[in-house]
């Protein structure tokens, strides 16, 4: 080479390049000496941070518990667990302003393990928090079906309700039915699962399959007065609102027996009762017996058309060709003409009289209901069995 | 045709395959054959490798070295941070009022008594290397600026660990250069390739690094260079990732840029920000050197008074503007701060910073320039949110805009800006309104002060070095400006001598173009021409008596300097078409050219 070169060292460039390889390798060497220590300590420094900051925010003194993770990773800037704590902090900090920084901490940490369970589930928990359905249920589904190190099928388990309870607070009642329905297959035969279940299909208003969840549990809680008294309440909430009055008053009995503190059940079974004794559509009564129950609500619909009519200060004899069919006025008119019918009932002679009258009856309830609020007693029984009836019929 | 730029070039690549490639054939062959063992190996090496070559694989190490030196630098800003002010400085702490005081003084000392040449950013100094002193940095600088960087900067003083790892990148070259005896025009060159390096291991960008290097410290587009300041940067990038993790500078939130109209919202931020760098700017233009002036004994003091003071505002409630600041950069990405906030914590940093700076504590104004773009940009977002809540981004767009808006206005190195906020957020999706914004201040920034901040310190020294800004706005003269009109008469080689001297004899024209045969031009003089015919060569054409006077002939775009070397000693030099060679455009000669000159730069 025409080029000279330094004369400490030979005036040979594969020399240089050697020397400087050499060169290059023992500070590569020094500085990753330098450097480990220096994270050793940093590492241990972050440690102490983090552990005080776990501790702020079990104690939910969540300001305290974010500075002291944010020191943490100012320590160890890369550790996983520490951005994961602090944008869990964030998040349930009750600081709108905080959910954007929590969001982006997850979504580093998202992009290094995508199907990490436990960032997916707090990113879920970011979008919950933001109301972003399409976005919970992405997280939360990746969640389920992500990887989790340890006790996999509880945190799933944990994950889908989450999303259900979510989605009911939304009033996603479909999408919350889809997820109950995919809980209910994969529940263990636990009570509490069991109970969680149902309590949650009940919040849906998939009433039938709460009643097979809270059967479950309370076939899986035998012993456990607490969790039986639960479930038994619960079945018997569940059955009454499909109109299963008999089934209902039954768990109710049960339910109230194990916790007679219980205000609603002892309101239910009250109002089980009730309708089982108005109802004149029950199984297992004579006609005679269908029949005095038919005139005994003809005439609490009366009294009751008339009393709310009162209350509004309503004319039920200012009915003409052009008021509404529905109108109490209207269906006054119907009442007192229907009337001198009853006396034909016990005739047979006319075997759709009773479902004419029964008809009257429940249109003069949802509309006395609908004038002047529910109503109480007979009057609410009929009114739950009307509704019961419409139910049915669609 | 005989064309000069084609032809010289031509010899050039002849000259240098000549000399490179058949020598380093032989060298290696004979290399094989004169040793045995390793030594035969060392032999191929030395063949295959030509200085161009050496000097590629050389800016790799200073890369490494570049790099290696910036991981401590960084690990020794951390530990003094953690040690002198911990982890999290809390408000009304007694550390954050006397550290930067303390470790001012201590600098102090050090500046004037041991390092001397450390003052400042560090990319004016290596400038001034490359321009002035043939590529000198003393190594001794390289060890100031990262003691004395780690600890003013781990203190608290407003100040950033960029533009001082250029320099220590800078200083490690030429040290590597002069070790090596590098021939000069080489050893100029060392100080780019490892500011480059320095550059963008601090900054985890080897793009903007490149490109800074270029706008800044080179001064001018080089394409002989670039290869070595790319290859230094990518490789000290590598080493700062493999050693410090390949984490981006800050955890990037959603950004984005949906309808044209909010180009309107990134104007704003445009001149808002171009306002606040000339403000930054004209303040540290001013105090500088009248601190500079004051009696040699303050120079142990304005350090600490100003760490005083930095120390006072971090007390009094805002220790974000402390230290180089890019957590609090990133939580600003992250809407944690009002607009209120930041727009206080902006103006608070360019008075933080410029304290910092005039008092002469060595330390860099990248860190400073894009914390305070951060927090501009995030307030003036704000404050858009207000009146246009529908036409306006997210918090985290408005403060990653500002950061190139404040690059752009007060450090003037528009196109690193761009690329830097690219290569920060890893989003193109944002380019557009980047490129507003950044355009805005830029132009907001020139119209009020021609000179950029670092020519201004430059000149403040008593310096004058090349600025590509300058550059950029000079305007080139070509040789179409100089051009004179093709002349009425032009002649052709296949014309004789007598027909030809009958056709000039009623021209004024005293020299003529010849159009050669097939290509090529030549000249000829009335009065040659005229002896030619008196000589009885009227039967000779005029190709064949001229054929060895071929005229070198130029093209109307070329730069006015290329015809310089051309136009001496000839009557004219044609300027031709470049699809037709021999179509004479015009003519150009020596008076015209001077002429020209001198109407650009009358006396």
């Amino acid at each position: 080479m025409s080029w000279t070169f330094s004369k400490f060292v030979p005036r040979s460039a594969p020399a240089v390049l050697l020397i400087l390889t050499f060169a290059a390798a023992a500070a590569f060497a020094a500085v990753s000496h330098l450097v480990t220590r220096f994270n050793a300590n940093q590492q241990s420094r972050a440690r102490r941070l983090y552990t005080r900051g776990l501790a702020d925010a079990n104690a939910s003194r969540y300001a305290d518990a974010i500075d002291a993770f944010r020191a943490a990773l100012v320590c160890d800037p890369q550790n996983s667990q520490y951005q994961l704590s602090l944008a869990r902090a964030l998040r349930d900090s009750g600081d709108p302003r905080h959910l954007d920084e929590a969001e982006s901490y997850l979504a580093a940490l998202w992009q290094r393990a995508p199907d990490d369970g436990t960032v997916n589930l707090a990113l879920g928990r970011v979008a919950a928090r933001r109301g972003s359905i399409d976005d919970a249920i992405r997280y939360y589904h990746n969640a389920i079906y992500g990887v989790w190190t340890s006790d996999a099928d509880a945190y799933r388990r944990k994950a889908r309700l989450e999303l259900i309870d979510f989605l009911l607070q939304k009033n996603a009642r479909g999408q919350a039915e889809s997820e109950l329905i995919a809980l209910a297959t994969f529940l263990p035969a636990e009570a509490a699962g069991h109970l969680q279940a149902a309590q949650l299909f009940a919040q849906a208003q998939d009433y039938p399959n709460a009643l097979t969840q809270y059967e479950d549990a309370i076939r899986l809680s035998r012993g456990d007065d607490r969790g039986g008294a639960t479930a038994f309440a619960g079945a018997g909430e569940a059955a009454f609102r499909q109109g299963r009055y008999r089934t209902a008053q039954r768990f109710l009995r049960d339910a109230i027996t194990e916790n007679p503190a219980d205000e609603n059940s002892h309101a239910l079974f009250d109002e089980a009762k009730e309708i089982l004794a108005v109802d004149p559509f029950v199984h297992r009564i004579s006609d005679a017996e269908r029949n005095r129950r038919i005139a005994s609500a003809f005439a609490n619909a009366g009294e009751r058309m008339t009393t709310c009519a009162q209350s509004k200060s309503i004319s039920l004899n200012e009915s003409d060709g052009s008021s509404a069919p529905n109108s109490l006025p209207a269906l006054a008119s119907r009442w007192s003409a229907m009337k001198p019918d009853l006396r034909r009932m016990s005739s047979h002679a006319d075997t759709d009289l009773p479902d004419t009258v029964m008809d009257l009856i429940f249109q003069i309830e949802q509309q006395s209901a609908i004038e002047c609020g529910e109503p109480h007693g007979a009057d609410l029984a009929l009114l739950l069995v009307s509704r019961g009836r419409e139910a049915a019929d669609e | 045709m005989n064309d000069p730029v084609t032809a010289e070039t031509t010899a050039r690549t002849t000259a240098k395959e000549g000399v490179s490639a058949p020598s380093a054939a032989d060298q290696a062959s004979a290399a094989w054959h004169r040793f045995s063992g390793p030594q035969r190996l060392f032999a191929a090496i030395e063949g295959v490798f030509d200085e161009e070559g050496f000097f590629l694989i050389l800016s790799v190490f200073i890369g490494i070295f570049a790099g290696l030196a910036v991981v401590c630098f960084r690990l020794a800003i951390d530990w003094t941070h953690l040690a002198l002010l911990g982890p999290l400085p809390q408000n009304h702490s007694w550390r954050l009022f006397l550290i930067p005081a303390v470790a001012g003084l201590v600098v102090s000392v050090l500046v004037i008594h041991i390092f001397p040449a450390i003052r400042g950013s560090g990319v004016n100094q290596t400038k001034a290397a490359l321009y002035i002193f043939n590529g000198y940095i003393p190594f001794r600088t390289a060890i100031g600026k990262f003691i004395c960087c780690a600890l003013a900067i781990g203190a608290g003083h407003s100040l950033g660990p960029e533009d001082p790892s250029l320099q220590i990148g800078a200083s490690l070259a030429s040290a590597m250069g002069r070790q090596l005896q590098l021939p000069r025009e080489k050893l100029r060159l060392m100080a780019p390739v490892g500011a480059a390096a320095g550059l963008a291991a601090a900054f985890n960008a080897p793009i903007s690094a490149v490109l800074f290097v270029i706008e800044e410290v080179i001064g001018r587009w080089s394409a002989g260079i670039l290869g070595s300041v790319v290859l230094s940067a990518v490789a000290s990038v590598v080493i700062v990732r493999g050693f410090l993790g390949s984490e981006p500078l800050f955890r990037i939130p959603v950004t984005t840029f949906k309808r044209p109209a909010e180009l309107i919202a990134y104007a704003i931020l445009g001149i808002v920000g171009g306002v606040a760098a000339i403000v930054f700017a004209k303040a540290i233009g001013f105090l500088r050197p009248r601190l500079k002036a004051l009696p040699r004994w303050t120079q142990y003091f304005q350090s600490a008074i100003a760490g005083l003071l930095i120390g006072l505002i971090g007390y009094l409630g805002a220790p974000q503007v402390m230290g180089a600041g890019y957590d609090f950069m990133d939580q600003a990405m992250h809407g944690q701060f009002t607009w209120q906030l930041l727009g206080a914590l902006a103006a608070l940093k360019i008075l933080a910073t410029t304290l910092s700076f005039v008092s002469g504590t060595p330390g860099g104004m990248f860190a400073p320039t894009l914390f305070v773009g951060a927090m501009l940009g995030g307030a003036v977002g704000g404050v858009e949110h207000i009146f246009f809540p529908h036409l306006v981004g997210s918090t985290g767009t408005y403060v990653l805009v500002g950061m190139g808006v404040l690059f752009a206005g007060f450090l003037r190195a528009p196109m690193t800006s761009v690329f830097m906020v690219l290569e920060v957020s890893g989003n193109y999706e944002i380019i557009v309104p980047v490129i507003v914004a950044n355009t805005f201040a830029y132009v907001v920034s020139r119209a009020l002060q021609r000179t950029s901040i670092f020519d201004l310190l430059t000149r403040q020294d008593g310096l004058v070095l090349p600025s590509l800004e300058e550059e950029r706005e000079e305007t080139v003269l070509h040789v179409e400006d100089a051009m004179l009109p093709a002349p009425a008469i032009i002649l052709s080689g296949s014309d004789y001598v007598d027909a030809a001297a009958a056709r000039i004899r009623n021209s004024p024209q005293s020299v003529f173009p010849v159009r050669l045969q097939p290509t090529g031009w030549s000249s000829i003089s009335r009065d040659l021409l005229e002896r030619l015919n008196q000589e009885g060569k009227g039967e000779h054409t005029l190709g064949a008596l001229l054929s060895a006077q071929s005229l070198p002939s130029l093209y109307p775009d070329l730069p006015l300097d290329a015809a310089l070397r051309f136009v001496n000693n000839v009557a004219f030099v044609p300027v031709v078409n470049r699809a037709d060679s021999r179509k004479l455009e015009g003519i150009i000669s020596s008076e015209s050219v001077f002429q020209r000159y001198q109407a650009k730069h009358p006396q």
